[in-house]
């Protein structure tokens, strides 16, 4: 990943800008008067830092109004950031990845200390949340700060699920929000991951960076920390793209964890990793639980999926995958420690190339649903105010599991229970 | 009469002998070309075995998305369908240049018609080998999107379409073996759109709930009841 990831437009922009001490990349849509406030937080950010804000543009029409912006306030100078077009069908993360690498490649070019990726919108109207990010990165001089979200009880669930208790039981630290998306990086680390991405060679195009952004910070014993930065809005469930959308998160975490397998196969246990800021209290949850058609889903793939589990997951998960399945939906209960065994086995047939990939990633998803519908009920059934504890009891049962895994792995056909 | 008899006896037990003498080399010859043949197709299939396994076919197969031809493999191994295909075929053309080798006209030009209709097997061979191979890889896509969509009649959809690819591919295997081309055709027309016929059938009966579930949402919705569920999941 050279300068040609960087987009025509923002490439002939930057060679106006020589040098920047931070840049900002922002896909939200913060609208003019957020990224008014923006500019008016970032200029509190102590050391009076060079700041060069990439500002998501689809259609390329911001163009004029931010270059009279650049040129009018010193710092921060804004950019229309062409990197990124409306989302592709079906693939929304391949737009989040097209603006890290142009992000990473931009603020290399420019020589910055660090950057940070913005592709969320909050609760609170304010976005000086994003000035928590960047913060610690200028202060105490980490490397990696990764956002802490408000806990919710039912948004976030494949973090919740698979990337938050999976991140922590291989690399032995908590963080809670490891795929980001919204992230402060130093430069340090925005170098290494570019790195990784020249020698990844072909692979490159299915690895994504945010996927990489934990496990390159761990394993190179870089310096890592979380912000409170308050409540996530989380975008709509689209239920036709499902299946899409978890091959997509699942497929660069993977693969990820292929890459770095001599690293974590030493980690034990797990430790915290330093928090700043303060936690807001989360808001209420809105909606009807309904866990039918989860329910139904994953009953369809119990029957007719079982010849590619089968391929992927013992006899022995397959008979109580099965055993659950004859619950009702307001009884179905997916075990913690049974969960997580499914979630390492399809990790090392990602890795065997049991089956195509794309197939093996899809066919997770009724069991997947399986346990959204068995964590929703016993929330349901114990209350909301839970949830960090119940988060902590699955990250247990990841960590309890691990060495499972790391058997599965170094043997993969010798044992197999 | 008995010595006519005994003459005749005589002369056509020659011509017997005579006739056995003359096959006799060209039996030899077969002996030989098919020991010959056994010892190269032996040779070669422990050559293609070692190439193959030097250069992890088996498992670059796998990774080139052909994981399906494992189960259509002796010991599921790709590599020993392939070493033994080429031993097989040895052996066929050690047979056949044995065959060859019996000095009759009617034999060499049987002989000659088979090899030049060999590359129309091996032709026809390609395409169902392929056509097995698409037919499984898309009956698993449509499986999987299927029962990720909550359709109930996703192993019907399945089924369909993995036949559907089949037919196809045992109608161009049968076109190019030359068999009987327009039986082929009008076979695979009916058997194609027998095919669709059901499965636009069973869709359509299947269907009728999925339609009724539909207008129930559409009637939810439009009477301003609140049907968004808390699940965000990325």
């Amino acid at each position: 990943m050279e300068v040609d990831s960087i987009p025509q437009q923002t490439q002939e922009k930057t060679t106006q800008i020589e040098s920047a001490d931070l840049v900002v990349g922002v896909l939200a849509d913060l609208g003019k008067d957020g990224i008014a406030a923006l500019s008016e937080a970032l200029r509190t950010l102590p050391g009076s830092p060079r700041i060069l804000v990439l500002q998501r543009d689809p259609v390329g029409n911001a163009s004029a109004d931010s270059s009279q912006t650049a040129q009018e306030n010193s710092s921060p100078s804004l950019l229309p950031w062409s990197a990124v077009g409306p989302d592709p069908l079906g693939a929304p993360m391949q737009s989040i990845s097209i603006a890290c690498q142009s992000l990473f490649s931009v603020s290399d070019k420019l020589g910055a200390r660090a950057c940070c990726f913005v592709t969320s919108e909050m609760e609170s109207a304010s976005p000086e949340w994003i000035c928590r990010l960047l913060h610690p990165l200028l202060e105490s001089d980490f490397d990696l700060v990764a956002p802490y979200y408000t806990p919710r009880a039912l948004q976030g669930l494949l973090n919740t699920s698979i990337i938050y208790p999976l991140t922590r039981s291989l690399y032995g630290k908590r963080i809670h929000n490891p795929f980001g998306p919204d992230v402060g990086i130093s430069r340090k680390l925005a170098q290494k991951i570019l790195g990784t991405y020249r020698n990844a060679n072909a692979s490159s195009n299915q690895m994504h960076p945010l996927a990489s952004l934990a496990p390159v910070a761990v394993c190179d014993n870089l310096q890592i920390c979380q912000a409170y930065i308050g409540a996530r809005v989380y975008p709509p469930t689209d239920w036709t793209s499902m299946s899409s959308l978890v091959a997509q998160v699942l497929g660069p975490i993977f693969l990820e964890m292929d890459r770095c397998a001599p690293c974590w196969q030493k980690a034990r246990g797990s430790v915290s990793v330093p928090v700043r800021g303060e936690c807001e209290p989360p808001p209420p949850e809105t909606g009807t639980l309904d866990l039918n058609r989860m329910a139904e889903t994953f009953r369809l793939g119990v029957r007719d999926l079982q010849e590619i589990w089968s391929l992927v997951l013992p006899p022995a998960t397959l008979f109580e995958i099965r055993k659950v399945s004859r619950s009702t939906a307001e009884q179905i209960n997916m075990p913690d420690e049974l969960w997580a065994r499914i979630v390492y086995d399809f990790a090392l047939a990602h890795r065997l190339r049991t089956i195509n990939r794309d197939h093996l990633l899809r066919s997770m998803t009724p069991l997947y649903l399986a346990w959204v519908v068995s964590y929703a009920r016993e929330l349901e059934a114990g209350g909301a105010t839970n949830v960090e504890q119940r988060i902590e009891r699955l990250a247990l049962a990841y960590e309890a599991a691990k060495p499972y895994l790391i058997s599965r792995w170094r043997w993969p056909d010798r044992f197999n229970p | 009469m008995w010595y006519q008899v005994k003459q005749e006896l005589i002369q056509s037990t020659t011509k017997f002998l005579t006739e056995l003498a003359r096959l006799l080399p060209g039996m030899v010859a077969l002996i030989v070309a098919l020991l010959i043949s056994f010892v190269l197709a032996w040779i070669l299939a422990i050559v293609v075995r070692r190439l193959l396994a030097s250069f992890h076919f088996d498992e670059r197969l796998n990774r080139w998305g052909f994981a399906s031809l494992r189960e259509w493999s002796p010991m599921n191994s790709p590599t020993r369908l392939a070493s033994r295909t080429v031993a097989c075929m040895v052996i066929l053309a050690g047979f056949l240049i044995g065959v060859a080798a019996f000095d009759a006209e009617s034999t060499s030009l049987l002989v000659r018609n088979i090899f030049a209709y060999i590359p129309n097997i091996v032709g026809a061979m390609l395409v169902l080998l392929v056509g097995g191979i698409v037919a499984s890889f898309l009956a698993r896509s449509v499986l999987i999107g299927a029962v990720n969509l909550n359709l109930q009649y996703a192993r019907l959809l399945s089924l369909g379409v993995k036949w559907l690819v089949i037919v196809l591919a045992l109608a161009m295997a049968l076109e190019h073996l030359k068999i009987a081309p327009g039986i082929v055709d009008l076979a695979f027309g009916i058997l194609f759109g027998g095919i669709v016929l059901t499965l636009v059938l069973a869709i359509g009966l299947n269907s009728k709930e999925l339609v009724i579930k539909s207008l129930e949402r559409d009637d939810k919705e439009a009477s301003g009841e609140n049907i968004e569920e808390p699940f965000r999941h990325v």
